[in-house]
């Protein structure tokens, strides 16, 4: 059988002899003829796939009036850098009342003592009553 | 082929950008991927321009919402587009004609019109696709395949999901059919053979 010259597209074809056969001619004429789609269904497949698309996930630029954080917003909620430091102070000796006998208190009382003195236990704290425990 | 594996990593490559919602690999992906796969349901489909594109638009659709779980390395996409747009396309082969799995009976096959010089081309494609309708389907999506997309048969049994083998008797079986039903008109479509 004759070799044919045809129009076929060797960019994506083996390059066997598997077309030089009777239905050769055929073949080639089909590749050479492929149904062509229409504008308007390319444009359909286009949007579908921008409306399917999943959103950006590459890092966003940094832009001036970017929205602050969770930490930054509380923290102006709070007063700014000065609001939270004192609020830190406060915590800190809240904590350090709490944990302090109330007797070494008293300096800092000014008035009356500030421990119990004689009503000797506060009935409302566990410490004292587990320590009263045999 | 080193023309095909540049094409498969590009299209892994475009992908993963679309699933990263790059809004350019979605227009670039549709020129490159939306014509073959149109092309495949129409010859699937016997030139039915109308269900070739519904079936086209559900293929390119599942591989949209495929693109964020994609696995790179694993399947190339046209080899999955292939399958997916030729099950949808047999899918609907056979809901025409019922729901059978059975060879058709070939029916004639249309006349073409005279072939004159410059349209012998033109003909002798339509006559193919008219024959290639009158095969079994998965004859019909094994020559496609073999014969026009020019896939190797590895690529061809992972697409149908079969040896190399069955690809190789598919082949044979939907050429001999073909010929069969185009051998009458070789003369009429300027087709001369000198065995």
């Amino acid at each position: 059988m004759t070799e044919r010259k045809d129009n076929r597209d060797d960019s994506f074809l083996p390059l066997d002899g598997q077309d030089d056969d009777a239905l050769g001619l055929f073949f080639a004429a089909a590749r050479a003829e492929p149904p062509q789609p229409g504008g308007d269904f390319l444009a359909r497949i286009e949007a579908q796939a921008l409306a399917e698309q999943p959103r950006s996930s590459a890092p966003k630029p940094v832009l001036p009036s970017r929205r602050p954080g969770r930490l930054a917003q509380l923290r102006e909620a709070l007063g700014g850098w000065v609001g939270v430091t004192g609020l830190a102070t406060a915590c800190a000796a809240g904590v350090l009342i709490g944990i302090s006998s109330p007797d070494s208190l008293s300096v800092f009382w000014g008035g009356d003592a500030a421990g119990l003195g004689t009503l000797g236990v506060d009935p409302l704290s566990g410490f004292d009553l587990a320590l009263m425990e045999g | 082929m080193p023309f095909e594996a540049m094409s498969a990593a590009a299209d892994e490559d475009l992908l993963a950008d679309y699933a990263a919602g790059d809004a350019s690999a979605a227009r670039v992906l549709t020129q490159r991927l939306a014509p073959r796969v149109f092309s495949h349901a129409m010859r699937m489909l016997g030139g039915d321009r109308a269900e070739a594109e519904d079936v086209a638009q559900e293929a390119l659709l599942r591989l949209w919402r495929a693109a964020p779980g994609w696995r790179r390395g694993e399947a190339k996409v046209s080899t999955w587009l292939y399958r997916v747009t030729a099950n949808l396309c047999i899918d609907r082969i056979r809901r025409r004609r019922g729901g059978t799995d059975l060879e058709s009976v070939p029916e004639p096959v249309d006349e073409a019109p005279s072939a004159a010089e410059g349209l012998q081309q033109r003909a002798r494609a339509e006559a193919l696709q008219g024959a290639l309708d009158t095969l079994p389907e998965r004859q019909r999506q094994a020559v496609i395949l073999r014969h026009i997309e020019g896939l190797p048969n590895p690529e061809i049994a992972e697409i149908m999901d079969i040896g190399p083998r069955a690809v190789e008797s598919l082949v044979a079986r939907g050429k001999r059919a073909l010929e069969a039903a185009l051998i009458g008109r070789r003369a009429e479509l300027g087709y001369e053979d000198d065995d």
